[in-house]
């Protein structure tokens, strides 16, 4: 359709009749959507049982799908016209006397009828411009939830939690076999091959372009570094422009608030280019998270930790970067320990962000324990930022066949750092330190950060003026006895990168979770490519009581709208709440404080910054 | 309410001017019972059923039974819904346009349902059947069936006259549409098929040659 179709001219009765109708309907799609999950799941159980991989080639000679050996003379197989592998006798589907197909083609095309993929594809070719699976009666709520002020959804069915919360590991796992099998390649419909291909295209591309830009810079880890330094900086430059203030207006406390962050950004120096490179850095992010994935997922080997580091850590507030000045280190450990080799390098961290963007490195020095690197790695990041972050400065020894030694780190927590104080700024030297035990795994989990401004609004006598301000403005049709509670999705940054672009289609569900097993629910607007979405999407939970709201919690999750098939992907996710999480990997305290600020202070916007979770845990969504 | 334990789930649609039946012909269909009150649809609605659908074999062999969930939309025919009706058209696999036996104007507007058919369902020509209802009332008949065959025949589309309130032909109507559905499906996947195998056309006669071979070899 190519105009906006609503829900508005309908009569309120009629519009409550409608949705109702809806409702139902969308309950009846995801019990749907379950059993196309499933059926997806068994083809491609099939499909794995006899996936040839790569490393053997169709030389050998093996049914294609249950890798029997095919004989010379005997059962040699035949090969399928769908897929063109070579299949024994055993594996086939006779359609009629003279046409069969591999069991695999067979439930191929089984599947597109049974999913009701041939109805997509049909309509595809009436109308390509429109989202392939998605029906008006989805498209109405969706626009709905986003015109309605508050929306009440009746409780999903259990199948439908099952497939968002359960299967997500399950699919990520069947991912990764996915891309080692050539056969896969085959996947499904023929949309979903365009897609494969198209993400390869992309991939390649990203690669020459890294190679040309290797060749016009001579230091290519400069150039990467110095990138995803603007990825950092302009996803919190991006945090405060100026629709937020419309957004908010009416909010007095709210309005000056943001005047003030935005006359803080203007001494941001944005730097002419900062688009471009920043797209370019995004590219380049993607192929370093195939970098540190390398050295930071146990690949490496320990050492005894010897040695000092000596360095410098300073904040420019004028630029919004944080400098970590690197000279020298002495009397590391030898990387290999027999040959007395070591070739050192400094890589930093900063932590809780374990993504490529927050990884930086000094150049390898070669056969040295005594490394001098006079080297400054900068950080672009706000400096209200800075208290949340540890800084990891690490050393390693850069080994043959990118075998990588962990020599010793020192972690700082920032928040205890003294900027203003000149002392703390020159160089000083630190004992290198052993990786704390299991200290990966007791560490908060890390998918990003999520940046909302929350406020509560109560009818109290001490804010009249502010009420008879807003109505005037026409932004409340009527103040209730009951509060309300405003929540500005601002943006998220740092989140997983789940495609080879890094570029996501993401958007956010807020759940507030009232005594009683209640649960509000709203969605904000999809914001397609962007690897650091702005949403900037203010949530309305009416008739909120105070003293619900402390026994209340509020998840907030994101996700990527899944380009085919029907689950989103979960990108992260975080609780607002006041009660300690049941477990302490969810752990936030800075945001349960936050939390309670906005419930202590009502009528005040309070910004939050929650650390996303790569669990959905006990989320609710 | 709904579990999904079936193969396939069919979604039709129900249109037609206000008042020819659409709502209680479903009614009819899904819960076999006659409501005679005339009660207006808000907008849209829809109704389910879960029929077990028997594929025929295509050489004579038994086929296969399949259970089909059927999600039946059923649209308000006034006027002012248009906007909202005519935007589900999109999603239905299959149509159930109807008339009113004892309304001359609500069979003449079948044309202009069919040309919305044409420019909002999914494909230019969707699988529709058309249904004269209220072929129990046959005293105030206005459209008779010589017409009605003729226009459909035009169509190129199966016509049944029905009665919600008898119950007449009404199961018949909806099983007629979804086995046009079914066959339709098939064949979009054959269709597939065929483009799949369309450059490797004669290796599909050596393959069937080759189990003759290995018998000789023996």
């Amino acid at each position: 359709m190519t105009y906006e179709l609503n829900l508005n001219y309908l009569k309120e009765l009629e519009r409550e009749t409608v949705l109702q109708v809806l409702y139902s309907d969308q309950m009846m799609r995801k019990v749907d959507e379950e059993r196309i999950r499933k059926l997806k799941m068994q083809l491609q159980q099939l499909r794995w049982k006899g996936a040839k991989s790569v490393n053997h080639e169709y030389q050998e000679k093996s049914c294609a799908r249950c890798q029997k050996r095919l004989g010379l003379v005997m059962n040699r197989g035949a090969v399928c016209t769908g897929c063109s592998h070579r299949i024994c006798s055993k594996c086939r589907v006779s359609l009629n006397p003279y046409r069969w197909k591999c069991t695999v083609c067979y439930a191929n095309g089984n599947i597109k009828v049974k999913t009701g993929e041939w109805f997509f594809e049909e309509r595809a070719k009436k109308f390509p411009a429109e989202g392939r699976h998605e029906t008006v009666g989805a498209k109405l709520l969706k626009s709905y939830q986003k015109l309605s002020k508050i929306s009440v959804v009746p409780p999903t069915p259990p199948p439908f939690t099952e497939i968002t919360g359960g299967t997500s590991t399950v699919e990520l796992n069947h991912s990764k076999s996915f891309n080692r099998s050539v056969e896969n390649l085959f996947l499904s419909f023929t949309t979903h091959m365009k897609k494969i291909s198209k993400s390869q295209n992309d991939m390649t591309s990203d690669k020459s372009l890294l190679t040309t830009d290797y060749g016009q810079n001579m230091d290519p880890r400069k150039e990467r570094r110095s990138q995803s330094d603007t990825a950092i900086s302009i996803a919190s430059q991006i945090k405060n422009t100026p629709s937020l203030q419309k957004l908010i207006t009416g909010a007095q406390g709210g309005k000056k608030l943001v005047t003030k962050r935005t006359s803080k950004q203007k001494e941001i120096p944005s730097s002419p280019t900062s688009d471009i490179v920043f797209s370019g850095g995004m590219k380049h992010g993607s192929l370093c998270s195939i970098d540190s994935t390398c050295s930071e997922t146990g690949n490496f080997d320990n050492v005894n930790v010897t040695g000092e580091i000596e360095f410098a850590i300073r904040y420019i507030f004028k630029a919004c970067t944080l400098e970590i000045c690197i000279k020298a280190c002495k009397n590391l450990a030898y990387g290999e320990e027999k040959k007395k080799k070591c070739n050192p390098y400094v890589k930093t961290y900063l932590l809780p962000d374990k993504s490529p963007q927050s990884k930086q490195k000094t150049t390898v020095k070669k056969n040295t324990v005594d490394p001098a690197f006079h080297e400054t790695l900068k950080y672009k990041i706000e400096y209200s930022q800075l208290e949340t972050r540890l800084l990891q400065i690490s050393v390693w020894h850069s080994g043959t066949l990118k075998r990588r030694v962990f020599l010793g780190e020192v972690v700082i927590p920032l928040v205890s750092w003294n900027f203003e104080d000149n002392s703390t700024q020159s160089f000083n030297w630190y004992q290198l330190k052993a990786k704390p035990e299991k200290s990966d795994g007791n560490a908060v989990q890390y998918s990003g950060e999520l940046t909302v401004c929350a406020k509560l609004i109560l009818p109290s006598p001490y804010n009249t003026f502010q009420y008879e301000e807003k109505r005037r403005e026409g932004t409340e049709d009527q103040v209730n006895s009951d509060g309300q509670l405003h929540l500005v999705v601002l943006g998220a940054k740092n989140l997983p990168m789940i495609r080879a672009d890094g570029m996501l289609n993401s958007f956010v569900k807020g759940c507030l979770c009232l005594p009683g097993q209640r649960e509000v629910k709203q969605k904000s607007p999809l914001l397609k490519k962007q690897a650091c979405p702005q949403w900037k999407h203010l949530f309305v939970f009416k008739g909120v009581i105070p003293a619900q709201l402390q026994h209340s919690c509020l998840d907030l999750t994101i996700w990527d709208q899944a380009s085919f098939g029907s689950n989103d992907r979960f990108l992260g996710g975080a609780r607002l709440g006041t009660k300690e999480p049941p477990s302490p990997l969810e752990s936030d305290p800075q945001s349960r404080l936050q939390w309670q600020r906005v419930l202590s202070n009502p009528n005040i916007w309070v910004n939050i910054t929650l650390t996303l979770h790569p669990n959905t845990g006990a989320l609710k969504f | 309410m709904t579990d999904g334990d079936y193969d396939y789930l069919i979604k039709l649609l129900a249109l037609g001017d206000s008042g020819v039946g659409k709502t209680t012909f479903l009614y009819r269909y899904t819960d076999n019972k006659f409501n005679p009150k005339f009660i207006t649809t808000v907008g849209i609605d829809f109704r389910e059923k879960r029929v077990v659908y028997n594929s025929g074999g295509a050489n004579g062999s038994p086929g296969k039974a399949f259970k089909v969930h059927l999600q039946l939309w059923d649209t308000a025919g006034q006027e002012r819904f248009r906007s909202l009706t005519t935007a589900f058209f999109r999603d239905a696999m299959g149509f159930l346009l109807m008339f009113d036996l004892t309304s001359q104007q609500s069979f003449l507007n079948v044309r202009n349902w069919m040309s919305q058919i044409q420019a909002n369902a999914y494909c230019e020509n969707p699988d529709i059947v058309l249904i004269g209802n209220k072929a129990d009332l046959s005293d105030q008949r206005e459209v008779n069936e010589r017409q009605a065959k003729d226009l459909a025949d035009k169509y190129g589309i199966p016509y049944f006259e029905t009665s919600a309130a008898t119950g007449q032909n009404v199961d018949k109507s909806v099983d007629t549409l979804l086995d046009l559905i079914m066959k339709r499906m098939e064949q979009c996947v054959d269709k597939s098929q065929v483009s799949d195998t369309a450059n490797g056309g004669s290796s599909g006669k050596l393959d069937s040659a080759k189990p003759e071979e290995r018998k000789c070899a023996c």
